[in-house]
């Protein structure tokens, strides 16, 4: 929040130069206007003027306190000047070209002034020196004129400003710290809640599934096999959206009895009824509670669905048989059918799609799968993921 | 059947696709925002207002009670003071009760209540022909007008200057005959009904863009502490967006409400969502935190171009992601740059006799256009050796900053 700091200097900084020249410019305007003054004061409080505009050009560009100083000695030889050289009391138009220099354009250093201790003894004998002055200089019999005393509530509005530039500041540091407190915090839930729902995958392929098919219009699909398919991922999909699942933790399935209501047990449900519609009747038998992390599980399921699509694809069976076990390190599968089976030797695995699909994921997650399958004895695939 | 179930598998969908540069920002992030620095940035403006407005209200009275004898309508002026007191009182505490907001109904009335003290008090004066030298509510709703400041759009109060600009010359004009005598009050009048507001916008301008960065800063900053590579927020709001457009489509595929097969445009909409998401869930989605702070800041994301092709700023420890984002951060708030290119990469092989503690180098070269070495924030230079050794130089108005920045070896890692 330093920087903070640095630019609320920087925004000061500028407003002094913005109210100084304004303030200095219409001063000048006042005391050429109203009736102007001897030639030899013109002469005396150039310097001074000069001074003044200096320091509020290059106040701009410096923080140091140097310019403040050397602006409002500008000024004040500017009146110190006019009190030698002009008669007094000063006429009116002038008198009100002093105030503007007195109460407007020199106290504009008080927005840089107003904070701590060095500071704010140069902005006192500032003001004081002023409001004597232009006392002096506009003060005939009656003590205190309009001038001086508007000159005296210039500086103090200023000063107020300054202030409150300084503390306001202070205090919304705080809350804007807070703020950032609150963007990590969402940063982070944002970001396990796009974790979450990449991890979904199996989800995802099957939603995706049903889009594809919705993108060809639905053609060649029995209709209501479509709708129910796709009212079963609408419904994962909500799932997806109010279920909390944790980042890491662990999902709890049973893959014996009725799944769970949790969205994966409804994932694992679905898939049976998935391939149900297209004609292949998965049974599953294990009644092992599968304990793993999220996105093993998610990849484990996944490799079972690639598996079963190969044997609904090539094994020319109406049936499949999935086996889940696991001892104390892993997690196994077992899809077997009875179908037509291949010659591993001449069927190249890569066409099976069974290297990209099944076991690239699993080896993303620290898992294995090998094959066994001989024509005319059906195939069987082994997938293993471990358990933590 | 088929058809479907080969699509299933994005491994299928072939390579990565260019992502590129986004610069949309998701609506929400935008609307916390404005909350924010609505709530932030106005917070103690109006009790400023009040302040300064109570010191020129005293003095104003004040000085028309020193005058009562010599004015000719003295009353007529003191109910345009009562009418100004009335308003700016019944718009400090409503706003004040009301959490700093000022609805339109309530500054419209505020507006007219404003007019009618200036009314009041220039009938008042007509007949002096001096009109500078004896407004005083009408200088006051000059000073009334920053109650409204903070609350109320720049042009509106810009608006309302100009009116009471232009009113308070237009009786100046017609009443006070212009001599050496007479014209410095009139200026001054002018000025002191005019200029507080002006001021006031100026400062609560400059002082709300501060805040405004501020918040872009931190937004950005909790970048850093992010894993090597994330998804960032409009991703994850983005595929959210998508999951919920699937599953308003399949929904009223299942309850009929799209009857199959479906029409033309809900199967392009099918076909829309299943590419869009396919590319969400492909790997590679994934961008380093550098990446996300450039493209989620207002301040860094039209100046800084980020070239960083494998992702190596996500190698980079918390300590120097700090250092290199305040620097770049110091670089582009300067103004007159007109852009600042940050490569990384490519890693470079260990030097030989290098210490052998398993540290990579990750060369860093940041390009400021448009710059001189003086024109820089000498805190960048603190800044910059955070994140490494480094040297720089300047041709032809580009400074070029190299940084070696040693990180931890990702296979290490």
């Amino acid at each position: 929040m330093e920087l903070m700091g640095k630019e609320r200097d920087r925004l000061a900084q500028r407003s002094v130069r913005f109210v100084g020249l304004a303030g200095a410019i219409i001063a000048l305007l006042c005391m050429l206007l109203g009736g102007g003054v001897e030639p030899s004061s013109w002469v005396a409080t150039g310097p001074g003027w000069l001074l003044l505009a200096l320091a509020l050009t290059a106040i701009e560009r410096s923080g140091s306190v140097a310019w403040p100083i050397v602006g409002l000695l500008g000024g004040t030889a500017v009146l110190v000047a006019l009190l030698l050289i002009e008669p007094l009391p000063l006429g009116e138009g002038v008198a009100v070209g002093v105030a503007a220099l007195a109460g407007g354009a020199m106290p504009a250093f008080a927005l840089v002034l107003a904070a701590g201790a060095g500071r704010s003894v140069v902005l006192g004998l500032a003001t004081v020196s002023s409001v004597v002055l232009v006392e002096l200089l506009t003060g005939g019999a009656t003590l205190l004129t309009p001038y001086s005393v508007a000159v005296g509530l210039g500086w103090l509005m200023f000063a107020i400003l300054g202030y409150w530039l300084r503390v306001s500041l202070l205090r919304i540091t705080g809350r804007i710290e807070s703020i950032g407190r609150a963007y990590r915090a969402e940063r982070q839930a944002s970001e396990r809640e796009a974790q979450r729902r990449q991890n979904a995958r199996l989800l995802h392929d099957t939603v995706l599934a049903s889009l594809t098919l919705l993108a060809h219009s639905g053609h060649g699909v029995n209709a209501e096999a479509m709708r129910s398919q796709a009212g079963d991922d609408a419904r994962l999909l909500r799932q997806l959206k109010t279920s909390s699942v944790p980042d890491s933790a662990v999902t709890i399935l049973n893959a014996a009895e009725p799944v769970d209501e949790t969205p994966l047990g409804h994932t694992l449900e679905s898939v049976k009824q998935r391939f149900g519609r297209m004609g292949l009747q998965v049974n599953w038998h294990g009644s092992a509670r599968l304990l793993l992390p999220a996105e093993v599980l998610d990849a484990f399921l996944r490799a079972i669905s690639e598996c079963l699509e190969n044997v609904r694809r090539h094994a020319g069976v109406p049936e499949a048989h999935v086996t889940i076990s696991d001892d104390e390190h892993v997690v196994r599968a077992m899809i077997m059918d009875q179908g037509v089976g291949f010659d591993q030797a001449l069927v190249d695995e890569g066409r099976l799609g069974l290297k990209e699909s099944v076991v690239a994921r699993l080896q993303e997650v620290g898992g294995s799968s090998r094959l066994f399958s001989a024509p005319g004895s059906g195939t069987t695939v082994v997938l293993e993921v471990p358990k933590s | 059947m088929s058809l479907g179930i080969d699509e299933t598998t994005l491994t299928g969908i072939g390579g990565r696709t260019g992502v590129g540069r986004r610069r949309v920002r998701t609506r929400s992030t935008i609307a916390a925002r404005r909350v924010h620095s609505a709530g932030v940035g106005s917070a103690s403006p109006i009790v400023l207002a009040a302040i300064l407005c109570g010191v020129q209200v005293l003095f104003g009275v004040a000085v028309l009670v020193a005058n009562w004898s010599a004015h000719p309508l003295p009353l007529l002026a003191a109910a345009a003071w009562a009418v100004l007191l009335f308003a700016e009182a019944t718009l400090a505490v409503i706003v004040s009760y009301n959490g700093e907001r000022l609805p339109t109904g309530l500054f419209v009335f505020f507006l007219a209540a404003l007019g009618v003290a200036v009314l009041l008090d220039l009938v008042s004066i007509w007949s002096v022909e001096d009109i500078g030298g004896y407004a005083s509510a009408s200088i006051g709703a000059g000073f009334a007008l920053l109650l409204a400041i903070a609350q109320r759009r720049r042009r509106e109060i810009v608006i309302a200057i100009a009116v009471l600009g232009v009113a308070l010359l237009a009786a100046i004009l017609l009443t006070t005959p212009l001599t050496a005598a007479t014209l410095p009050s009139q200026l001054i009048a002018l000025c002191l009904a005019c200029l507080p507001a002006a001021i006031g916008l100026y400062v609560v301008g400059g002082f709300r863009a501060i805040v405004q960065r501020a918040l872009d800063r931190v937004l950005v900053q909790s970048t850093i502490a992010g894993p090597r590579l994330a998804f960032g927020m409009l991703a994850s709001e983005e595929l959210a967006r998508l999951d919920a457009a699937a599953e308003e489509l399949l929904e009223s595929v299942a309850d009929g409400r799209r009857p199959l097969p479906l029409d033309a445009a809900s199967a392009s909409r099918a076909a829309t969502i299943a590419t869009e998401l396919r590319l969400h869930l492909l790997d590679g989605r994934k961008q380093s935190w550098l990446y996300h702070a450039v493209s989620e800041s207002e301040v860094l994301g039209p100046t800084v171009r980020l070239s960083d092709p494998h992702t190596l700023a996500g190698l980079l420890d918390q300590h120097q992601r700090d250092g290199l984002l305040t620097a770049v951060w110091l670089l582009s708030s300067e103004l007159q740059r007109t852009g600042i290119s940050i490569t990384l990469g490519p890693v470079r092989p260990q030097p030989p006799g290098a210490p052998q503690d398993r540290r990579r180098l990750v060369p860093i070269v940041i390009e400021v256009e448009g710059s001189s070495r003086g024109g820089v924030d000498p805190a960048t230079w603190d800044e910059l050796s955070k994140v490494g050794t480094f040297h720089d130089s300047v041709k032809q108005q580009v400074l070029r900053v190299e940084i070696e920045c040693w990180v931890a070896d990702p296979a290490e890692a």
